[in-house]
């Protein structure tokens, strides 16, 4: 057998039913026209985006960094969380910020003016942030001022439940965020993005009382999706839950911190 | 919406196998989704068809997708095969807890056939 497609050996003898009326021991040409190959290969679409996302990791753990990658629809308070975890730190955490969306420089103004080192990724219509764009979003963050003294690096992806779910960016945590105004079916309708995470926090609870939003629901469809699942309930802007949150970042920042 | 960028991560490899094996040309290309890897297959194929029209190497390529029916797990230990995604409740006790079992997150480039 021919190991590269298959046939039978390529010099072998032959017999064959024929209609033509030569000898049989003319000779013809007899170009087999095995140009026709298959190949195995096995190999994931998502390598080169996972190889790339484990040296990012590698470069956190080197630099001592926890990287956080907050995965969430657009609206649902991943901003406001970060400027309020931010203020909360203050002194006490240092905190880095890569923020992604299709367009615009807000959110970084919006986080810079809270001075804490941050670059916005700006995709141009690309629907979640890789690996291969952290990569370099890290390299320039980590030359803004106070960039090189980071522990705690968010990363807020593109607001998108579906999409930044497949894509590993090198993260050791990925916190996916509900808002209360959303509904609670979220976790039922978006099932990769709650199977792929460490944590799920349900944002604006504040509004809980305004919304036929029951988190025992959402908390319920999750845990179903991943069992593993941490949860959380807060509202930024009233503080109610922060405590929680906190602490889950202090743990972190702690368990990944460089030991001298 | 990314699969066009799976894609064209799919183009780099084949690309990349045509230059390995000294070939002109894709004939088939067989990919498996794994059933929780996020991906509507519609929009792949669909991307695929785009991304074929770009490349001379890849005119008249036939994209072949398997696609694994998800399999969910019970408390109870029983394993069911649907064929949706959507767990729905255990075939034997009746619970509606099932968790989708590990694996079928990822999209594999299984074989290629050239010339």
């Amino acid at each position: 057998m021919c190991d590269v497609c298959g046939c039978g050996s390529h010099d072998h003898d032959h017999s064959h039913s024929h209609s033509h009326d030569q000898n049989h021991d003319h000779t013809h040409d007899h170009d087999h026209n095995h140009k026709s190959k298959t190949v195995d290969v096995e190999t994931s679409l998502f390598a080169t985006n996972n190889a790339l996302a484990d040296t990012n990791r590698e470069d956190f753990r080197e630099d001592g960094i926890v990287a956080i990658n907050l995965i969430s629809s657009p609206g649902s308070g991943k901003t406001t969380l970060l400027e309020h975890t931010i203020d909360a730190l203050r002194g006490e955490i240092n905190i880095g910020v890569i923020e992604g969306d299709i367009e615009t420089e807000r959110d970084a103004e919006r986080i810079r003016a809270k001075g804490v080192p941050t670059i916005q990724l700006t995709t141009g219509g690309a629907c979640h942030l890789d690996a291969a764009m952290v990569h370099k979003g890290y390299r320039r963050l980590c030359k803004e001022e106070g960039g090189g003294d980071i522990q705690l690096l968010f990363i807020e992806n593109v607001g998108n439940l579906v999409c930044p779910a497949s894509f590993d960016i090198g993260e050791d945590e990925r916190v996916v965020l509900v808002s209360v105004p959303e509904g609670p079916d979220k976790p039922a309708k978006y099932p990769k993005a709650f199977s792929s995470s460490q944590t799920f926090v349900i944002t604006k609870c504040d509004l809980l009382p305004y919304f036929d939003f029951k988190c025992e629901d959402a908390l319920h469809d999750a845990k179903k999706i991943n069992p593993h699942l941490r949860t959380m309930e807060l509202c930024s802007t009233s503080g109610e839950g922060m405590d929680a949150w906190l602490s889950y970042l202090r743990e972190l920042v702690k368990k990944f911190a460089v030991t001298e | 919406m990314h699969e066009l960028s799976l894609v064209q991560n799919l183009f780099a490899q084949l690309e990349e196998l045509l230059r390995q094996n000294n070939a002109k040309k894709i004939l088939t290309v067989k990919v498996e989704i794994g059933p929780f890897a996020g991906v509507v297959t519609d929009s792949f194929e669909f991307a695929f068809d785009v991304m074929r029209d770009c490349e001379p190497w890849a005119n008249g390529a036939q994209l072949i997708l398997v696609t694994p029916p998800p399999r969910y797990q019970c408390l109870c230990g029983h394993i069911q095969e649907r064929d949706k995604l959507e767990p729905g409740v255990c075939e034997l006790c009746g619970d509606d807890f099932l968790t989708p079992v590990s694996g079928g997150n990822d999209i594999v480039l299984q074989q290629v056939e050239m010339e």
